[in-house]
């Protein structure tokens, strides 16, 4: 450990820190362009400037090591000087963009200039026209007056990817970001780059003048798309008085966490949240038998429930088959695995899940679900055999997820579904099964739920809701609680779980995994 | 456009990179031989380059767009460099770069319609002593007047 | 001055053909310094207080001995020959005239680090000169003082020429390894240093040509004759590069402390024919400039440091009354912004900033507040920037605005 003064606090840090980051873990922020955590220090952009006892010059906090008994300065007059030099020399070659600029409001130069700027232009001459809508990417767009030319974007792709797509051409106040000819930055890690940089040079064509981020929430959640659970913030907005909004989620953006994605997430992960908005099930649909005006969760449980009871009483247990997946939580899998196999003593317990892909070498995994690893944990629960084997084997389908539409041809589908007598559904998106079984349940999305997730390193994350269930239904842990009080199951084991929380504690105990 | 290269260019260039732990690092002594046989660094010579050094073609852009003699652009057979910096400047290079531009007919930073003749300055070109001065591809010339330029450029065919 | 170690022979005819060096006594101090250790070798270097004559005066000895002598792997020599200082020639004279002496301060220089590569980094204008080297070391492989078992000693040395293409940043160290490294001359953060991790991550030692240049007469003559040269801080004679507005310019191979009149007056004959001296840059573009009134100083690091100029490479331009100040700073200003590397932002911006103030004084259209404007752009470079060429560009531009001020508001509305 090493023991230094900043600004006159005496700090107690690791050694091998830099100057910079001893004072970020001490909630002391030193101004910084081409520093970034992941990279190593640059020093190019001059911001972090700072004043240390005995060195004549002012030195780099970004790249000067913490010392023992060092007594570092981060607001004399000489580093605001030179700070307020630095960020002069930046704004003298940067655009007055921000009216137009996606970037206005989370713009480190916005940032500095309001804390230590706030001087007015003293530049007569004209600025340097450069090229501002760059298609450097499918969704990137460089704007090269407001580049910085920090070259994190530039390091990123050499360091991070190893594809170099970037790289800093001609020399002086001429040098600009480039990519090679018409080549493209294509990769599946492009996103990050709007985020590392730290102006509105490279942004989001998806994201473009959708919306001023003053108005967005970043809730956490974690990123459903893999098995990977990349941290994630969804960008929310809470919408205007008599202002309808066509969606909720603007934006995915990575949340740091060294053990899981670091400081990113994959463009698959980042692009694909049109699903949280769009093609959602709104209320319960109900095919078969009595139309309830409002399908309440008592009736609900109580319908299936009796189901499942005039099976069992004819010994036709295993005329009952579930179909789970693997996007729902370890405390929902559990409760599956309680009230179906251990309750029930059903064995035709199985999972539906979207195909899996091919694996990115770095964090988007094969398996395209978040709980994979939950599941094989409380299961095992086999891969669902094909309609026609099962519609010959079932007559009563509980059906967690719409996963199964697309895994065979809607035609032989409905011809299964047609030979089996009762099925029930709980999907958070509308699929072709809607029309084929008696009731559908709409069910919360991952980033709408309270529960946890295993990923595939066997890391347990806690999630808490990012958005809002808007629609009329409930979780899938809910339904299953609901469905072991009606039918009498175990009231002194059941009766006592009145939230994912509460199944977790269980959990601890009962399996060794989770412990 | 494509061309092949020639054998003794092939090999000085295998012989280059040999001198260095990571060939890499000749990359300028190589792109400047490349450039005098080609003419200029297009985007095929940028290709032949990155092929042969184990290089993305962006960081030898890059480099080419960084470093002076390197270009991109076909110039003259005679690539005039007028030294503008101080010591050439005090001794009246700003007289003869106007003299060259009527005799030669162009502007500063052109190339004469029979392609025979590019005119750019230049910064300091270390013969201070013999100021003012121009580099003719790699030939100096000092103590420069317009006599003097008339018999340089009349050497020149 | 009798013992001018640097020029002695430079106007023999063909110096630069290795039989010719060879009989007029070549290669005696390489025979000489094999015979010795190489920390002795090292030691008569340091004592001599051999400095830098690249620019920033570093004592080489000094410099050779931070080179970790237990580390595993290469080490290497780099021969900073990009001179691109404006006003400086002194390099492509020794180059030209007498590139042997070059090549034996290297065999000398690695034989005290224990170096056995060495590039000598020329500046790509110098095309003429490279042949030279490359002739040059062609010839003493041939006798065995390059290459493998030098002189039977067993020491091995292989000494490459690399072009450069046209970059005066690449005449500062680590923008110079770069270069060599085959990428844009960015310069590098410093520590580490380049002796400790410099080329491909080796520990590397840079001299300038002329400092290497002194070694063997150091060698031969020994460090105590090498002091008596200059002065007891600044060993040796330094070659004063003088051109402008002189008589006679050229290389002037005189001791350190040398007084700058005598320099300009004596050696260089004097102003041109119905020239008055207005002002004198002592040092190369970079070093700040002198008036009429201050050259009356001795020429050694430490009085023009006092002074508050340098005398980073030794390049005297000598300025007359008829040359209007304004073009001095354009020049100045404009050469800064083309050189400028452009990594970070100070210099970035702020040479291209007052290159743009100056071009628009030239063109009639200069403000009353434009000379305060370009001070403190200048002073918000100095000390700010990656490198030293933010230095560089500011201190001279500074030193013009401020000692000549009155002529230049003369241009402003």
């Amino acid at each position: 450990m090493v023991k230094l003064t900043i600004d006159d606090r005496v700090l107690e840090t690791r050694e091998g820190l830099t100057i910079l980051r001893a004072a970020q873990e001490s909630g002391i922020d030193i101004p910084h362009f081409c520093y970034h955590p992941a990279f190593a220090p640059e020093g190019s952009c001059r911001m972090c400037l700072v004043e240390i006892e005995g060195s004549p010059k002012l030195e780099l906090a970004c790249s000067t090591p913490v010392r023992e008994g060092q007594k570092v300065r981060t607001r004399s007059p000489r580093v605001i000087e030179a700070r307020k030099a630095v960020l002069e020399f930046f704004l003298a070659e940067h655009p007055l963009d921000c009216p137009i600029c996606d970037k206005s409001g989370e713009c480190k130069l916005q940032d500095y200039y309001d804390e230590h700027g706030l001087f007015d232009s003293r530049l007569k001459d004209a600025k340097e026209k450069r090229e501002k809508k760059v298609a450097i990417g499918d969704k990137l767009i460089l704007d090269r007056e407001r580049c910085v030319l920090c070259t994190r974007c530039v390091r990123f792709l050499q360091e991070v990817t190893g594809t170099g797509e970037l790289g800093v051409v001609n020399r002086g106040n001429h040098s600009e970001i480039s990519t090679y000819e018409s080549e493209k930055v294509a990769n599946n890690y492009t996103g990050n780059l709007v985020d590392i940089c730290p102006v509105g040079a490279i942004t989001d064509a998806d994201f473009r003048f959708k919306a001023r981020v003053w108005f967005l929430a970043a809730e956490e959640s974690i990123c459903p798309l893999c098995g990977r659970g990349c941290n994630i913030f969804i960008d929310v907005h809470p919408g205007f008085p008599r202002v309808l909004l066509p969606q909720r989620a603007y934006r995915i953006r990575p949340r740091e966490n060294p053990d899981v994605n670091g400081h990113w997430i994959c463009d698959f992960g980042r692009s694909s949240y049109a699903y949280l908005d769009r093609g959602r099930l709104d209320r319960p649909v109900q095919n078969k038998g009595s139309r309830e005006t409002v399908l309440t969760r008592e009736k609900a449980s109580q319908i299936i429930a009796a189901k499942i009871r005039g099976l069992m009483e004819l010994n036709k247990s295993s005329r009952i088959a579930v179909i789970l997946n693997t996007t729902l939580t370890n405390e929902e899998l559990f409760l599956a695995d309680r009230v179906f196999r251990k309750g029930l003593g059903l064995k035709n317990i199985f999972v539906a899940d979207p195909p899996e892909g091919t694996a990115d070498g770095f964090l988007q995994t094969a398996e395209r679900t978040p709980n994979k690893r939950g599941a094989a944990a409380i299961g095992p629960f086999p891969v669902v055999p094909g309609p026609g084997d099962l519609a010959s084997g079932v007559d009563l389908l509980l059906i967690f997820g719409h996963f199964l539409a697309a895994q065979s041809p809607p035609g032989e589908l409905k011809a299964a579904f047609d030979r089996i007598e009762a099925k029930y559904l709980w999907a958070s998106h509308r699929s072709p099964l809607d029309e084929l079984v008696d009731i559908v349940i709409p069910t919360p999305v991952v980033a709408e739920k309270s529960g946890t997730l295993t990923n595939v390193d066997g890391r347990v994350q806690s999630l808490s809701p990012a958005l809002d269930f808007c629609s009329e239904g409930w979780p899938e842990w809910r339904a299953l609680l609901d469905l072991a009080a009606a039918l009498g199951l175990d009231r002194a084991y059941f009766g006592l779980l009145a939230s994912p929380a509460d199944v977790l504690a269980v959990m601890k105990k009962e399996t060794a995994f989770f412990a | 456009m494509r061309r092949p290269y020639s054998e003794t260019l092939l090999r000085k260039i295998d012989e280059l990179a040999s001198r260095y732990p990571k060939k890499e690092a000749a990359l300028i002594p190589v792109l400047r031989l490349v450039q005098e046989e080609a003419g200029c660094l297009s985007p095929d010579e940028e290709e032949f380059v990155a092929q042969t050094l184990g290089l993305k073609r962006m960081r030898v852009r890059e480099v080419i767009t960084f470093y002076t003699m390197l270009t991109r652009r076909p110039l003259g057979k005679y690539h005039i460099q007028v030294c503008a910096n101080l010591s050439c400047s005090l001794l009246g290079s700003a007289t003869l770069l106007e003299y060259l531009q009527k005799k030669l007919g162009i502007g500063v930073g052109e190339t004469s319609a029979d392609r025979k003749f590019t005119l750019t300055p230049v910064e300091c070109l270390g013969a201070c002593d013999q100021a003012p001065c121009m580099m003719v591809n790699t030939e100096y010339h000092g103590n420069l007047d317009p006599e003097e330029i008339d018999r340089i450029l009349a050497g020149l065919d | 001055m009798d013992d001018k170690a640097l020029t002695r022979n430079f106007g023999a005819a063909d110096l630069h053909d290795m039989e010719v060096y060879l009989s007029r006594g070549g290669y005696a101090a390489v025979g000489k310094a094999l015979k010795m250790t190489p920390p002795d070798v090292l030691g008569e270097v340091k004592k001599a207080n051999l400095r830098g004559r690249g620019g920033a005066g570093f004592p080489a000895g000094v410099k050779w001995g931070f080179v970790p002598q237990n580390l595993p792997g290469p080490r290497y020599l780099c021969v900073n020959a990009d001179e691109g200082e404006p006003g400086t020639f002194k390099d492509r004279y020794i180059m030209l005239h007498n590139p042997h002496l070059l090549l034996e301060g290297i065999v000398i220089a690695s034989y005290a680090v224990g170096i056995h590569t060495a590039y000598i980094y020329i500046r790509g204008e110098y095309e003429n000169v490279a042949r030279r080297l490359e002739a040059a070391i062609a010839g003493a492989l041939q006798k065995n003082t390059l290459g493998k078992n030098i002189l039977g000693s067993g020491f091995d040395l292989d000494v490459f020429v690399h072009r450069g293409a046209g970059a005066y940043i690449c005449g500062e160290e680590t923008a110079l390894l770069e270069s060599l490294e085959g990428k844009r001359g960015h310069p590098r953060l410093k520590p580490p240093f380049p002796a400790v991790v410099g080329l491909f991550d080796a520990p590397t030692v840079i001299n300038n040509v002329e400092t290497l240049s002194n070694v063997p007469a150091i060698i031969l003559n020994g460090p105590d004759w090498f002091v008596k040269q200059g002065l007891p801080k600044d060993g040796g004679t330094r070659l004063f590069g003088v051109s402008g507005k002189v008589k006679k310019p050229g290389i002037y191979e005189l001791p350190l402390g040398t007084s700058l009149r005598t320099l300009i007056e004596e050696h260089a004959g004097g102003m041109k024919d119905g020239c008055a001296l207005k002002a004198v840059i002592p040092g190369g573009l970079s070093a700040p400039i002198l008036t009429s009134e201050e050259i009356d100083l001795p020429m050694d690091f430490d009085s023009l440091a006092g002074a508050g100029s340098m005398l980073g490479s030794g390049a005297v331009i000598v300025i007359d009354r008829e040359t209007p100040m304004l073009d001095v700073l354009r020049i100045t200003a404009k050469f800064y912004a083309h050189e400028s590397c452009g990594q970070c932002t100070p210099c970035r911006v702020g040479t291209a900033w007052i290159h743009k103030i100056v071009t628009r004084m030239s063109e009639g259209r200069g403000e009353h507040d434009d000379i305060d404007t370009i001070l403190r752009l200048a002073s918000n470079i100095k000390g700010n920037t990656e490198c030293p060429l933010g230095d560089a560009a500011a201190l001279p531009i500074l030193s013009i605005c401020n000692k000549f001020r009155s002529e230049l508001e003369q241009n402003l509305r």
